[in-house]
């Protein structure tokens, strides 16, 4: 809901743009999070409507099943979710963070300021897993332990019996990679049982993830409050171009509460397709691939640019701490882009080389 | 015993050999994405000399790009056959060279990183094997004359076979040499020994049974 909401915004804005070359007619298709739906969605726009440029996907599994239809079809997906890397497709543009923007900076802001002892749970799918595997091994680095580590299927709301078990142990940090209801059942039975147990929560045991976001926060009531994330974007950055996109939202979506970082990546990935289909003359696909290649936009959370070689976008990792008001306190954010590394090569996923650069905020 | 997952392939030198098609291209673009020196070659550089150096080898298993490839132009590389066709008469090739993982047509980008984490971890692998092979193979043939010097100590210095054998394990610890080296050496078949060494073999054997000083050099090897 917000990635669609954050495209129409984009949309609406290239459109009425006056002397603007390339105008934008949408069609939109819910696949209603179910994988059928998708592949036949992408079906539907891909040879129905003979589109070349699709905004969309948010799960890893949902884009795996279209992109084989997006090479049948010489078509580009602009995917605007953070996710778990190890892809490089040459029909998908990608506006999330990749994992050297999301856990790796989460990963040593956590070994740094908190402890080497960590609780993973998380939902039972590769995003958990492929994050913990990073935080696991970046612990194991730096001598410390897993404390634990559970995964529970999607949707799974029984979390007593884990959330008992990491008060216990008392790790220094909890990471969680649960998502939809399991995250806020979770949240909301771990601030309580941290409560009871007088373990000042924010502090001595945050809880830690790389997708919470001002969407959620709403949802989670009394215990919105002093949990971690990693993100490209929050919706306090200070920025001309995060005011103006703030704005728009509130004037048009404010009944989805604040922007957050899946609404401002679909509006960045409008807005690039727009500026390599103005560079490339064209709407073709070939053509306007070529000319996303090292594209640059200055995005509601700064400068962002395409990636020559793998099309991923060059970002600035923060880390927030959420607020009771459903926004984040930005406590750290990195200087200058980090460079989009999909398979985890260029940067060990544990050493401090980056540390010098890392300032803190707050 | 195995070591950990090979995941970080940058700076490894790829060697492609394929005819010029897109599938050639994704695998070079790719192979460049996950951070590879890529080489391109119609046929194999076999008659190269010195062969140049390569950490990685894709061949196109249809085309018979392979067919100039033997052991000596490729010592012990990873391979991995990018197949289009699977007759058996093509497989049989990628079975002969070994591949240790392979691509199917058409190439796409997905697909890549895992069959080169799968040769490279595949071929860690088998180098282990190999070492683990030639390290049993050595020891083996050396059986034969470890049990004669055994027989030797038991006969001349009256020692009794598990203190016959302990001395020449210690004495090939001490040395940091092969026990089959060592029951050489004891045999008076291995190549010459300093006289200080010769004398530790005399005046470390007295009459059946340990001295002190041998005592003192299990203790500080165990």
């Amino acid at each position: 809901m917000a990635m669609h909401a954050g495209a129409r915004l984009a949309i609406d804005e290239i459109n009425a743009t006056p002397d603007a070359s390339v105008t934008i007619n949408p069609v939109s298709i819910d696949p209603a999070g179910q994988l059928t739906g998708y592949i036949d969605g992408a079906r539907t726009l891909l040879q129905d409507h003979g589109l070349s440029h699709v905004i969309g996907c948010y799960t890893s599994s949902s884009r795996k099943e279209v992109l084989p239809l997006f090479e049948k079809f010489d078509a580009l997906l602009w995917y605007p979710s953070h996710y778990e890397g190890f892809e490089t497709s040459e029909n998908i543009v990608y506006s999330g963070a990749a994992p050297s923007q999301h856990i790796v900076p989460l990963t040593r802001h956590l070994l740094r300021n908190f402890g080497s002892r960590g609780w993973m749970v998380g939902s039972n799918y590769i995003w958990a897993w492929e994050n913990n595997r990073i935080l696991r091994e970046a612990i194991n680095a730096a001598g410390g332990s897993v404390v634990g580590e559970r995964y529970f299927p999607v949707g799974e709301t029984d979390l007593a019996d884990v959330v008992r078990q990491i008060v216990a142990d008392r790790p220094d940090f909890v990471f969680t990679t649960l998502i939809g209801q399991s995250g806020f059942v979770f949240l909301n039975m771990l601030c309580a049982a941290a409560k009871a147990a007088g373990i000042d929560l924010p502090r001595e045991m945050p809880a830690a993830s790389c997708s919470l976001s001002e969407a959620e926060l709403p949802l989670l009531g009394e215990s919105a409050a002093g949990h971690l994330s990693s993100s490209v974007y929050f919706s306090t950055i200070a920025s001309p171009e995060n005011r103006q996109f703030s704005q728009l939202w509130a004037a048009r979506f404010a009944h989805l509460g604040q922007p957050s970082a899946d609404a401002e990546s679909a509006y960045v990935a409008v807005h690039l397709l727009a500026r390599a289909a103005a560079r490339a003359g064209s709407g073709d696909f070939e053509a306007v691939r070529e000319a996303v290649r090292g594209l640059t936009f200055e995005a509601p959370q700064g400068r962002v640019t395409v990636d020559a070689d793998n099309l991923h976008c060059w970002m600035r990792p923060r880390i927030g701490r959420s607020r009771s008001d459903g926004t984040f306190d930005i406590l750290m954010e990195h200087p200058i882009a980090v460079r989009p590394d999909p398979y985890l090569i260029w940067a060990s996923e544990t050493e401090d080389s980056q540390s010098l650069d890392i300032r803190m905020i707050q | 015993m195995s070591g950990a997952m090979l995941k970080n392939f940058r700076g490894l030198r790829a060697l492609v050999i394929m005819a010029p098609d897109s599938g050639r291209d994704t695998l070079e673009r790719t192979l460049i994405k996950l951070g590879l020196e890529v080489s391109i070659s119609d046929v194999p550089p076999c008659l190269a000399d010195p062969p140049p150096a390569f950490d990685v080898v894709f061949f196109d298993a249809d085309d018979g790009a392979d067919l100039g490839m033997d052991s000596l132009a490729m010592p012990d590389l990873p391979l991995i056959a990018v197949i289009g066709s699977e007759a058996p008469s093509r497989l049989a090739r990628v079975i002969r060279h070994r591949a240790a993982s392979h691509i199917l047509k058409p190439v796409r980008s997905s697909g890549i990183f895992t069959a080169l984490l799968l040769a490279m971890n595949e071929h860690a692998a088998r180098a282990r094997h190999q070492q683990e092979l030639l390290a049993l193979r050595r020891r083996l043939s050396g059986r034969r004359v470890v049990m004669k010097a055994v027989v030797q100590l038991i006969t001349v210095c009256g020692l009794s076979e598990e203190d016959a054998y302990q001395w020449l394990r210690r004495e090939a610890m001490e040395r940091r040499i092969p026990m089959e080296d060592m029951a050489r050496h004891a045999l008076g078949e291995g190549p010459e020994m300093g006289p200080q060494e010769k004398s530790r073999i005399k005046t470390g054997i007295t009459g059946g049974r340990l001295d002190q000083t041998d005592q003192a050099t299990v203790e500080r090897n165990e």
